[in-house]
């Protein structure tokens, strides 16, 4: 794969380029250097915006409301995680190498089984929540039932797909050793490879309870109820009193459970995601026993959930949503091909948009990542004379709220305040998205600076380095392909992302999606669902092909 | 009746991809005999002993162990011929995050329906005969240790006791004494030979005075090739040197 060019310029450095290169085109299309794109006529409003921050709305009703919305938003979540899970579980198993290679071994159906499964996985996963959110409210009416598998169905998938890696990047060779002293493989399999992954499953577990908080949030804005349903109201009725109590809640909401896995996690052992992708061995100090008194808590918490947002599961299969569900598919079909020329330039624009939302994103949460990591370095690797400085510490609760801050709030309600001074179009809606986005990279940023092997670093600093060159020597080199890694991967989910944007009218697919879904326009919506597919795997295919290139260097 | 082969090896060629482990190999070995295996590194000892056990194929030729061609089976019928045959690996393969006693009762499980595994697995079960074979090899205190927290050594036995609760009848050893000192290494080859006089053992050794000590045919690899295949009486020092000559 090694082209002539490589071997002047190194893999990383091209793909800069090629990066620096998309984002300024990207900036081109957002109409940056062609038209005017700040209203300056919003910012009185913007203004009393960020002015109502300091001082929310703390009557007695409305923190009831708060209290209750934030209840639901939190139920949705766990119902939907533990369905996630449930279904990344089973399908996970069935879409992992080695079950079909080793415990079925099924090795000429291998290809076809597991790629099958892994082919049909690829959908659900493809097509954000916030749609499937929309399609369900289309056959369920307003029932919690929608936000529940609205988040169930694609983050099931999600976790299907990773399962099946962690299970396949499981060492083999204990399972092996069993099955080859005649032990069945069924047997072996649970036996071996499910105790030696259960951690890392544990971990990516609550890794996606903290994703379906989000994604709760979100899916209050299409009526499901919740924070985000009473966000989205406040600010269109411009009460930002209200709105920031709301936003509180969330920050709250989402802070607690940040903290809670991360704490977990720390207890588990296993303590960021990143080792998912690596291959180093986790320390583990927890005894098995203390995962197990885990699962009561767990389960009495999803009894909870469920009876307390009472989703009509009856729903489910009755004649009338059954008969709705035929309506649509009969009304989707045949395709309307018609509207496929304008497809093409809001297939750049979503592009476009997610380069940018990245772009933001990865620049701001790099930023942010350092100070919010300092804990670490605060530990006395670059505090070498151990004075008590406050400053550092000041700076790491500042970095860490604004990452909060970030990623509580969804991505869409960003792109709304964003509107206030901006004019609409795909600008607002990266913003929006990037901000969002910054959030949570920041956050993982930051998680790999905290697991950063210190030995090495300490090496450096005790050989007398100064601190600047600790960090430029030690630090980045250490971090930079992971910080890679991670942006990639949240370029892929900024792309499926450009849809929630698209809802408050930030224009690319997304936009034409939501309306067509809200107009039931079926038969032009499979086309540009279609498109969107095809664009969704597009960008997979591109970050996933980066990554391989730039591990391999 | 007792001098057919338990496990006889026919003229195999074993390949990976484009290299050639193991060159027209032939053995065959008797019940309750007591074979070394030895050679320098990289000779193919470990890999003769998983092309023993069925996990390897042979590129060219034909294993059979209990008078079955082990490729040939149906998978059933292959577990059944491999319960019978347990190996101690070079790397150990343990689970290293269960508890010893854990990666002990694995030796069962040829023979545990999967609801007991399961059920085994939150509570272990058959705890005497794991404590037992812990025992044999000295760390019956480890019973509820972490795996990986064990040393080295320790691990090894973990590893022999859960061959020793397998009870097959051949033995396939893999340098099972490597990181034992001397007192303990010459326990546990005590142990691989002396618990059933029927019982076949197979084990690659990198000591040739432990093998010319408890082994009764030694057989020398040397680049995947048989140079040597001998009772240990009959193996002279310059057959040894020829062996490990560069
Ligand atoms: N899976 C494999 N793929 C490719 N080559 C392999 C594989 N397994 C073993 N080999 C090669 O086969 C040769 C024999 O390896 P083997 O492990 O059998 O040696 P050994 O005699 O056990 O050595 P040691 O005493 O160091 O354990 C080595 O050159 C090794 O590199
Ligand atoms: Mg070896």
């Amino acid at each position: 794969m090694s082209r002539p060019a490589s071997r002047f310029i190194s893999p990383s450095l091209q793909w800069g380029m090629i990066g620096l290169i998309a984002i300024a085109l990207s900036l081109w299309q957002a109409g940056l250097f062609r038209q005017t794109v700040v209203n300056f006529n919003g910012f009185p409003l913007l203004w009393r915006f960020v002015a109502a921050s300091v001082h929310p709305d703390l009557s007695y009703d409305l923190l009831a409301t708060t209290l209750q919305a934030s209840l639901v938003t939190l139920a949705y979540a766990v119902c939907g995680t533990f369905l996630s899970v449930t279904i990344g579980a089973i399908a996970g198993v069935f879409c992992s190498e080695v079950w079909w290679l080793e415990v079925l071994r099924a090795k000429r159906l291998r290809y076809f089984g597991f790629h099958s499964v892994r082919a049909i996985l690829a959908f659900p996963r493809a097509i954000h929540e916030l749609i499937w959110g929309l399609f369900f409210l289309n056959i369920w009416g307003l029932d919690p039932l929608v936000a529940v598998a609205a988040i169930a169905i694609p983050f099931g998938a999600i976790t299907a797909k990773v399962f099946s890696e962690i299970l396949d990047e499981t060492p083999r060779q204990p399972l092996l050793a069993l099955i080859n002293s005649g032990v069945a493989p069924i047997t072996a399999f649970f036996y071996t490879l499910l105790p030696q992954a259960f951690l890392n499953l544990l971990s990516y577990s609550f890794y996606r309870f903290e994703c379906s908080i989000r994604s709760a949030a979100v899916l209050g804005i299409i009526g499901a109820g919740g924070l985000g349903y009473e966000i989205l109201l406040s600010l269109q009725s411009l009460r930002y009193e209200q709105l920031w109590t709301f936003f509180y809640a969330l920050l709250i909401l989402n802070g607690g459970v940040d903290i809670a896995s991360a704490t977990l996690r720390n207890q588990l052992g296993c303590a960021s995601r990143i080792d998912l992708n690596s291959h180093r061995p986790t320390k583990r100090n927890i005894s098995n026993s203390r995962i197990f008194s885990l699962f009561p808590i767990a389960i009495a918490g999803v009894a909870l959930s469920f009876w307390y947002i009472q989703p009509d599961l009856s729903k489910i299969g009755s004649p009338r949503s059954q008969q709705l569900l035929h309506q649509i598919v009969q009304t989707s079909l045949p395709p309307n091909f018609t509207g496929i020329a304008e497809l093409i330039p809001l297939s750049v624009e979503t592009v476009a948009m997610s380069v940018l939302a990245i772009a933001i994103a990865a620049s701001g949460g790099l930023l942010l990542a350092f100070p919010a990591a300092q804990i670490f370095l605060l530990s006395g690797l670059l505090n070498r004379r151990g004075n008590a400085n406050l400053f550092p510490l000041v700076l790491l609760v500042i970095a860490r709220i604004v990452l909060l801050l970030c990623r509580a709030i969804p991505a869409p309600i960003w792109a709304l305040v964003v509107l206030y001074v901006l004019f609409p179009g795909i600008l607002p809606g990266a913003i929006g998205l990037g901000l969002h986005n910054l959030g949570i990279l920041g956050r993982l940023f930051a998680e790999v600076i905290e697991n950063l092997e210190q030995p090495p670093l300490k090496a450096l600093s005790a050989g007398g380095t100064p601190n600047s060159l600790v960090f430029l020597y030690g630090v980045l080199p250490a971090t930079m392909p992971r910080f890679l890694a991670y942006t990639l991967y949240r370029w892929e989910v900024c792309m499926r992302e450009t849809v929630i944007v698209g809802l408050v009218g930030a224009g690319g697919l997304g936009r034409l999606l939501t309306e067509q879904l809200s107009s039931f326009d079926y038969q032009s919506l499979i086309v540009t669902l279609g498109a969107f597919l095809v664009l969704t795997f597009l960008v997979d295919w591109i970050s996933g092909r980066v990554r391989r290139s730039l591990r391999a260097s | 009746m007792s001098s057919d082969p338990i496990i006889s090896v026919d003229r195999v060629t074993l390949q990976f991809g484009q290299f050639t482990a193991l060159t027209d190999i032939s053995l065959h070995i008797v019940a309750g005999e007591r074979v070394a295996l030895v050679g320098s590194s990289g000779a193919g000892k470990s890999t003769l002993i998983r092309l023993l056990n069925g996990t390897l194929e042979p590129t060219r030729g034909e294993v059979q162990a209990f008078g079955q061609k082990l490729h040939q089976l149906k998978p059933k019928h292959h577990r059944q011929i491999q319960r019978q045959i347990g190996t101690i690996y070079q790397q150990l393969h343990l689970v290293d995050n269960l508890r010893v006693i854990h990666n002990v009762n694995a030796g069962h499980l040829g023979h545990w329906s999967f609801l007991k595994a399961l059920i085994s697995l939150i509570v272990p079960l058959d705890v005497a005969t794991a404590t037992q074979a812990l025992a044999q090899v000295g760390i019956p205190e480890k019973l509820y240790d972490r795996t990986d927290r064990l040393s080295g050594g320790q691990q090894q036995r973990v590893a022999i006791a859960r061959v020793l609760v397998q009870n097959p009848m051949v033995i396939l050893a893999d340098e099972p004494i490597s990181s034992l000192d001397r007192e303990l290494s010459r326990e546990v080859m005590e142990i691989l030979c002396n618990c059933q006089s029927s019982r076949t053992l197979i084990v690659s050794l990198h000591d040739v005075d432990v093998a010319l000590r408890y082994c009764d045919r030694m057989i020398g690899l040397r680049r995947g090739r048989i140079l040597f295949d001998a009772p240990s009486t009959a193996v002279s020092s310059e057959m040894i040197a020829d062996l490990y000559r560069l």
